[in-house]
């Protein structure tokens, strides 16, 4: 073998398309920044990349091909979840404009980042090797860490970037270390050649395996935020900019749940019956810990942040029965979720800017009267998020609950049904201080009757007051769009549940 | 011989690592991890995988290890005040840090030991040396490979947009050109400079940083040192 000469690999061009046109795109947005009359463009490339990109997936919906010599497998999961990758950046772009961490990062740098981290998130999708796995997680997190630092005169923002950069760098450390034992002791890195290995030795007698298992799946639930490894998640959402809040609320759980599947159905598949209790566990806690959690936050970005950790733990559940309709139920769920949490994160983009309180609840106090169309959308989105029918979410708890039951996982069902009913104490504590509490003199400005932004802290700027963002387009569209699928595939779910039962039934 | 060379190497990457750990001037720490990387980079050719060994040498007791030596002379040796935000955290830590310690050597041992009699895996010839990796990454493993490529693009456009912040910040706002040694020796609080609230964030990347910002950057991260107590 050494020395021969190599043999290269079969490369499927078109296949590979997406990731190309992602390449493509982040070097000419990186370009773009470099000449003060193309700087202006780098949102709009950003926009034509994400748009071919999307396109190119959709040109290999319903194909399952393996690529260059096994690193890659492009089927309806990995597309289904790229896709949903794909729209959490548009909308990022859109919530994105004239943000001021855009502007302080350099257009061109901030888009380039952000058109990275979608890159690492396709190519995680379909990952089908540990090596290509771990490298797509670094290229996925890397640009995050840094985007989340972008707002460079907020101290919360440096710490968030921070905090994230040390507790993901740990997360993929211990994932690594997981990984070096599952090679160890199946001799594989391609998924296939891990399940060929336990398949023929068994797992329960392997120590080293398991160990290797255990901490992969820690390092995977770093990533997930899933509890009890969630800790960095509200204090990371808080301090980043809100707009990469809201890309890595969906697009970060969406890939990484993606290589869960992958990793534990596919490669760990020959053995399901060993692991599915312990992720049952881990999603209890998770659903737990989230909504417990959340009850107390004052900060709305620091409630979503507590809110996806149970709704991890709602998303886990389809992991964990290990079956078409498990899976089938999880993307739909994290298709919902993209809706629902974007039109959440749109409003409060909106009052971030346009009110003093920055992403205090404070800022949505009388919204309901001030701005009927961002109040609506907020209101959809919490109701959503709490699982009220006719909404996405209703229908994805549903699936959800239904898969559990069907798996033999009725406690776990049962989980999911608490959680969602201590979640309403939150949720619609946001609800009530929009339409229930009067209306303030918010729109003022920093002369407001409260002068002081809880958010600034030591800034030593105080951001500056749009009072006329909560009417821009760039963000009421966003949060009416999003608020209008939700309730759309609430009450006609059916095209989202074909698109879901399409991806789960790649893997079987 | 080969036993001989193997315990050697073994006693010192050992006890270069509990060096790293137990020595309290950040220097010494950084020699004693020179140590145990040159003491695994012996154990790798034991085990035939000279590949490994020289990127051992080459990036980590090399490379690596100056951007250390070079932030342990700039940060200085000071006392950073050590507290517990948390009541019993660190107990709590210990017990942890055991029971992971005891995890990893029951997989290690019970795997370790029963190839103890035997002459290890079956690996075709070649296996882990330079030229068998080099076609690996050409063939298996291109689209990681590639993938790394971008990987360390985006890296270096990140550590340029966070070193790079200083001068967006308007020209005579920064510190510019002085010698950080003179304004601030160590363990001294310096003065309140302009933007001393922004602590530098890239740790990863200070290689990259101290190429375009590094009169700038440096004196930032010494400032945040002291104040910033974990």
């Amino acid at each position: 073998m050494a020395g021969e000469g190599f043999v290269a690999p079969h490369v499927d061009y078109a296949a590979l398309a997406p990731l190309i046109a992602l390449t493509v795109g982040l070097i000419v947005i990186l370009m773009s920044g470099v000449f003060e009359t193309t700087k202006r463009w780098a949102p709009g490339l950003a926009v034509l990349t994400l748009g071919a990109t999307a396109g190119l997936l959709i040109w290999h919906w319903n194909e399952q091909i393996d690529l260059v010599a096994g690193a890659l497998r492009i089927d309806d999961l990995a597309i289904s979840i790229s896709l949903i990758a794909t729209v959490t950046a548009f909308f990022t772009v859109l919530l994105s404009v004239r943000e001021r961490a855009a502007e302080e990062a350099g257009q061109g740098e901030y888009y380039a980042l952000l058109i990275g981290s979608v890159l690492g998130m396709v190519l995680l999708a379909e990952a089908e090797n540990l090596v290509t796995f771990f490298v797509a997680l670094e290229t996925l997190s890397i640009p995050l860490y840094i985007l989340c630092a972008t707002n460079l005169r907020r101290e919360r923002s440096l710490e968030s970037g921070l905090k994230y950069l040390i507790v993901g760098s740990l997360g993929s450390a211990t994932l690594l270390y997981g990984m070096a034992f599952v090679y160890g002791a199946t001799g594989s890195t391609d998924f296939a050649g891990i399940a060929h290995g336990i398949a023929a030795k068994g797992m329960l007698h392997d120590p080293l395996l398991l160990i290797g298992i255990a901490l992969a799946a820690v390092g995977l639930a770093f990533k997930t935020s899933i509890a009890p490894f969630h800790q960095w998640t509200p204090d990371v959402y808080q301090g980043a900019p809100t707009p990469i809040t809201s890309f890595m609320a969906v697009a970060t759980k969406a890939a990484a749940f993606a290589v869960f599947v992958r990793f534990f159905v596919v490669a760990l598949g020959p053995e399901t019956g060993d692991w599915q209790t312990g992720l049952a566990i881990l999603a209890a806690i998770s659903i737990v810990v989230g909504n417990v959690g959340a009850l107390r936050q004052t900060s709305l970005k620091r409630l979503l942040g507590y809110s996806g950790v149970a709704q991890a733990g709602y998303m886990l559940g389809g992991i964990v029965v290990a079956s078409e309709k498990g899976i089938s139920s999880l993307v739909f769920y994290l298709a919902a979720y993209l809706f629902m949490n974007l039109a959440a994160f749109a409003v409060i983009v909106a009052r971030e800017r346009e009110t003093p309180y920055g992403d205090d609840i404070r800022g949505v106090r009388g919204l309901g009267a001030e701005r009927p169309a961002l109040a609506w959308s907020l209101t959809i989105s919490m109701l959503a998020l709490a699982g009220l029918p006719a909404t996405a979410g209703f229908i994805g708890k549903l699936y959800l609950i239904e898969a559990l039951v069907e798996g033999n996982y009725l406690w776990l069902a049962v989980f999911i049904a608490v959680g969602t009913m201590i979640s309403l104490a939150y949720y619609l504590r946001v609800v009530a201080a929009m339409w229930m509490t009067p209306g303030q003199a918010v729109a003022g400005g920093p002369g407001g009757p409260e002068p002081t932004p809880v958010i600034s802290g030591a800034s030593p700027e105080v951001d500056p007051v749009d009072p006329r963002a909560g009417t821009r387009w760039y963000l009421v569209a966003p949060a009416v769009l999003a608020a209008a699928i939700t309730v759309f595939f609430g009450v006609i779910p059916q095209p989202l549940v074909e698109f879901a039962s399409h991806a789960g039934a790649s893997l079987f | 011989m080969e036993a001989v060379i193997f315990f050697l190497a073994a006693i010192g990457a050992v006890v270069g690592a509990i060096g790293v750990v137990a020595s309290r001037n950040p220097f010494y720490s950084v020699l004693a991890l020179v140590a145990h990387l040159f003491s695994l980079a012996v154990l790798f050719l034991l085990l035939t995988a000279a590949f490994v060994a020289a990127a051992q040498v080459v990036v980590y007791a090399g490379a690596v290890m100056v951007l250390y030596v070079f932030v342990v002379a700039y940060v200085g040796s000071t006392h950073e005040p050590t507290f517990d935000p948390i009541p019993g955290q660190r107990l709590f830590t210990f017990l942890l840090a055991f029971f992971l310690f005891v995890e990893i050597s029951a997989a290690v041992l019970s795997s370790a030991l029963k190839a103890l009699g035997t002459h290890g895996p079956d690996v075709p010839a070649g296996f882990g040396n330079p030229a068998a990796i080099g076609n690996l990454l050409l063939e298996e493993f291109l689209v990681p490979f590639e993938a790394s490529s971008v990987l360390l693009l985006i890296a270096a456009v990140g550590a340029i947009v966070l070193a790079n912040r200083k001068r967006q910040a308007g020209g005579g706002a920064t510190p510019s050109g002085r010698p950080f040694g003179a304004e601030c020796p160590e363990g001294i609080t310096p003065p309140p400079a302009p933007r001393s609230g922004d602590p530098v964030v890239s740790s990863g990347h200070s290689s990259a940083a101290g190429a375009s910002g590094g009169q700038h950057g440096i004196p930032a991260l010494a400032k945040q040192n002291p104040g910033s107590a974990q």
